[in-house]
């Protein structure tokens, strides 16, 4: 074989292998994982928001209106997790 | 045995009671089953680690794969800066990983399927990780819960927002490990019950099912292992590359 032969062949398969990386399966998989991973992050925000309302009710004696307020303010903690793991995603 | 698919996350006493002051410390399954699968992290890559031949056996390939995926992984997501970290954060996959998988043999028990024991690692790994960031950048580690560019009306109410968010950290990292191994776990107990209970004639539906879940849950099982480790790297990265 050639040298220039076994040069282009060389190439062909390097741009092969390069174009390969981002495999698909690898994508699938971890979309799932990704998926959970959104779900919980939304969750958890409010749940600690509301134990922090909770807990902060019982100390100052203003038994409803905290765990109300902490609960919004966990939710919209909780839609600010979810569009920073968006963000990050993308990069 | 009970037909119960929740009795398999019994805990129950192994050997004697031990008791320190109050406290139970006593040995039980879930224990036992901690100690097997360090102890399996530690004998396999013990041996993968002692012949360091040229050309690898399966033993070393597998320690010299795990290796430079989490190596991989690390400088992925948190750079270089975090190297430092890396026999913890590899010793942490590779923990929950072999929990994870030994609780895939039937009849053991998942030691990942149980709050108080995902909760206690992710809270390890969040106070950890503060440390870190308080030893890296002093009290300008505050600055992550204000974000620059917000109008000074909108401040207190950002900064109690970020920090719901910072301390949610440990919450999700824990509840998504152990949801996702009990969810798997039951529904893999409740396809068994069907296969007994509907017999020889209607069993073999549940019974495909449950070869298939058993497929998904050891994806599931790896995939939740890799997610605890790259959100550990994300939180490490956070710490030591501030940008706000």
């Amino acid at each position: 074989m050639s040298e220039d032969q076994f040069k282009t062949r060389l190439k062909i398969a390097k741009n092969k292998a390069r174009s390969k990386k981002p495999s698909k399966s690898e994508g699938s998989s971890s979309s799932m994982g990704t998926a959970f991973k959104m779900s919980t992050e939304l969750v958890s925000a409010v749940v600690v928001g509301t134990i922090i309302g909770f807990i902060l009710d019982n100390w100052f004696g203003t038994k409803p209106w905290l765990i109300l307020i902490f609960f919004f303010v966990g939710v919209i903690a909780g839609i600010m997790n979810v569009v920073k793991s968006a963000k990050r995603m993308q990069k | 045995m009970a037909a119960n698919p929740m009795y398999q996350f019994n805990v129950y006493r192994i050997g004697p009671e031990i008791k320190l002051g109050e406290i139970d410390i006593s040995f039980t399954n879930a224990s036992l089953f901690m100690v097997i699968s360090s102890l399996a992290v530690l004998i396999i890559f013990n041996l993968g680690a002692k012949k360091k031949s040229l050309i690898p056996d399966k033993i070393q390939l597998l320690a010299e794969l795990s290796y430079s995926f989490v190596s991989k992984m690390i400088s992925d997501t948190a750079g270089s800066k975090a190297k430092p970290y890396f026999s913890f954060i590899f010793s942490l996959f590779m923990f929950v990983l072999f929990c994870n998988m030994f609780g895939m043999i039937p009849y053991s028990f998942t030691v990942t399927s149980h709050i108080i024991v995902t909760f206690t690692l992710a809270s390890f790994i969040f106070i950890g990780v503060t440390v870190i960031g308080f030893i890296k950048h002093g009290l300008g580690y505050l600055k992550l819960f204000v974000p620059s560019g917000v109008p000074i009306i909108l401040l207190p109410l950002i900064v109690v927002i970020e920090i719901i968010s910072y301390l949610s950290r440990p919450v999700s990292l824990s509840v998504r490990l152990f949801a996702n191994m009990m969810a798997g776990h039951t529904m893999m107990k409740v396809f068994g019950g069907f296969v007994i209970s509907l017999g020889i004639v209607g069993g073999w539906l549940p019974l495909s099912f449950s070869v298939a879940l058993t497929g998904l849950e050891i994806l599931v099982a790896f995939l939740q292992a890799y997610v605890f480790a790259i959100l550990t790297c994300i939180y490490l990265n956070d710490a030591l590359n501030l940008h706000h």
